[in-house]
């Protein structure tokens, strides 16, 4: 690409790329610097525009297509319209599904929240081995779903598992983790809060070192307590990167497939089916793909929306 | 704020790990006893948090209850690789996993460029666009993507496998791209250009040549999203010989369901490359990058 630019076109577009250098040039040539910057951004980001085009706008276009057709993986069927939309809408496993994720996405949002910011103030104190202990409670997130969920399986799954066992040495029954639907859903629900609480503890833990301890300082001196500190200065201070982790783990909550799949594949009797496992079995196993896209299409629609709405958020407390 | 954030190495304590230096407290007796209190809290509570992995561990390391050895045994792992496509599953997961991490650097580093440096509403736009597409679950895309690679042959194939893992970590990529790009200095760029350098030669000479940190917290990232993906792992494979690790312990799994000594061993084995990418690169990892280039922006 640069090999067709003149070098003084070099230079003008060198001058054009400062923010606000526009070195004394008329607008004229002030034009043509940010051209030829242009020329050089596109080719920059083609390959990105390329493949957000490839993977995220075509597969949405014909995912709209799909939603409003019947037919199956092999062949798209006849326009229905809304019809799948309405058949999605009117099912009872649907609502079951939304609920459920509400639910796992609230808990998985808050538990690892509450979790994490505990433990990074408990870390952001001198501790012996603090840094290694950082680390090590880490690796529920580094270790991928798939051993983690192998692992937990292990634990809970029958009755002779290890977990069940305690209980029942204990003298509290033996209870079906995997087998009774409430008992699967909070299950489900610790694992995630297991999965995901280090992401929260690494945020937090990135926000508090921003903090300048000298606030606290000055807290002591007019003598607020500790319960204090931590809701009006603590808090507050770290306001904006607790709402950007909310953000983040609600999307990675709604869009959870295989902490769900892999520990219970959506049983029993539905009881941990979410919006994307309801999708997943809609289309690959019922193989019905209008209304399995449908159902990832209504969740699309809403991420849209509210992602949309946070992006501005943030951009505006950005600048702040 | 934002800028402690950002993966930069002197903008910011990777993963917090720093010493936090400055002790609010004098070490008085009490504050010593406090410690050790501390310490006693957080040793039970990651020995807890660590059952799950512990026990994966033991049970891969144990004898396998019809095996003739005692003690702590590597029989299990060999086991796996002799009896199973454990070997084969393991250079699929790290075909993909390795060109699913150069080819989103190579995308996103450009393109993270263009979002730091560019001032029009397009770039904006772009961006936006790029935050919408990460936020969207996966299997909307899959089902399309299906019907269009399996027409393309690139169903059962790494390649097709490897073309969605780098859209799904590229719009991420760049913005952790972009977020590091924004904690480099304009005026080294422009020192550059008086010395005759192009946009683009400053980008790769100046920018680049700066930006190992970045570059690896954001390969950390698309490995880490590569090596432990699921679901488009379970639409796209098919056959046996075509597994990723995650697939291949899935499928030991459920064909060997007793087979707790098997199944723990390949669970091991897929759980060793992200620790140690993990605890060699860790440094370079701030704040998961994910949301601290969301905070940054």
């Amino acid at each position: 690409m640069s090999s067709t630019t003149t070098s003084s076109g070099l230079a003008r577009a060198r001058k054009g790329l400062a923010p606000g250098g526009s070195g004394g040039g008329t607008g004229n040539r002030k034009s043509k610097l940010s051209a030829q910057t242009s020329r050089t951004f596109f080719w920059l980001l083609l390959p990105s525009v390329i493949l957000l085009v490839l993977i995220h706008g075509y597969p949405l276009f014909q995912a709209g297509i799909q939603a409003t057709h019947d037919g199956n993986l092999i062949q798209t069927g006849d326009f229905v319209g809304i019809e799948n939309f309405q058949q999605v809408l009117s099912s009872p496993a649907f609502w079951k599904a939304a609920q459920f994720t509400l639910l796992f996405t609230i808990v998985g949002v808050f538990g690892s929240w509450a979790v994490g910011l505990g433990l990074a103030l408990l870390l952001r104190t001198k501790i012996p081995a603090g840094g290694t202990f950082k680390v090590l409670l880490l690796l529920p997130w580094v270790v991928p779903i798939v051993v983690s969920s192998t692992a937990w399986n292990w634990l809970v799954a029958t009755p002779e598992s290890l977990i069940p066992s305690i209980f029942r040495n204990l003298g509290l029954g033996t209870p079906l983790f995997l087998a009774d639907p409430t008992l699967a859903a909070v299950t489900v629900m610790i694992f995630k809060v297991w999965v995901s609480f280090p992401f929260m503890m690494m945020m937090t833990s990135a926000a508090l070192a921003s903090v300048d301890n000298t606030v606290y300082e000055a807290a002591n001196m007019d003598g607020a307590s500790r319960f204090q500190q931590f809701t009006q200065i603590t808090l507050p201070l770290i306001a904006r990167s607790t709402y950007i982790s909310w953000i983040l783990m609600t999307i990675f909550c709604v869009n959870d497939f295989p902490t769900i799949y892999l520990l219970t594949g959506g049983g029993p009797v539905d009881a941990t089916t979410s919006l994307v496992v309801l999708a997943y079995r809609t289309v690959f196993q019922d193989f019905a793909t209008g209304p399995g896209v449908a159902i990832a299409f209504l969740m699309t629609v809403t991420l849209v929306v509210v992602s949309v709405i946070l992006y501005r958020q943030i951009r505006k407390s950005s600048v702040e | 704020m934002s800028a402690v954030l950002h993966a930069h190495p002197e903008s910011g304590p990777a993963l917090g790990i720093t010493p936090t230096g400055k002790t609010r407290r004098t070490l008085s007796e009490a504050g010593m006893r406090g410690r050790w209190w501390r310490f006693a809290l957080i040793l039970a509570i990651t020995a807890i948090v660590l059952v799950p992995i512990m026990v994966t561990v033991i049970l891969a390391l144990t004898p396998a209850p019809n095996s003739t050895t005692t003690g702590l045994t590597f029989e299990n792992i060999t086991g796996v690789f002799t009896k199973t496509l454990a070997g084969v599953w393991l250079q699929n997961s790290l075909v993909t996993t390795l060109s699913t991490v150069i080819v989103s650097v190579a995308v996103a580093a450009p393109a993270g460029y263009v979002l730091s440096r560019g001032r029009s509403k397009a770039v904006s736009g772009y961006s936006l666009l790029l935050f919408v597409m990460q936020s969207l679950p996966i299997i909307t895309s899959v089902v399309p993507l299906f019907i269009l690679f399996a027409a393309m042959g690139l169903v059962d194939n790494l390649m097709g496998l490897t073309i969605i893992y780098v859209g799904s970590t590229m719009t991420v990529a760049t913005w952790m791209m972009a977020a590091y790009f924004d904690s480099i200095p304009i005026s080294l760029e422009e020192a550059s250009w008086i010395d005759g350098c192009s946009v683009f030669g400053s980008f790769t000479k100046v920018v680049l040549r700066n930006s190992l940190p970045g570059i690896l917290s954001t390969a950390i990232f698309a490995f880490l999203l590569a090596w432990n993906d699921y679901l488009v792992a379970i639409v796209f494979l098919r056959s046996n010989e075509i597994f990723t690790l995650p697939m291949g312990v899935q499928s030991f799994f459920q064909q060997n369901l007793t087979d707790w000594s098997g199944v723990m061993a390949l669970a091991v084995i897929m759980m060793l490359p992200p620790i140690i990418v993990f605890a060699a690169l860790n440094k370079y990892f701030s704040v998961g990058g994910i949301g601290g280039s969301l905070a940054g922006r």
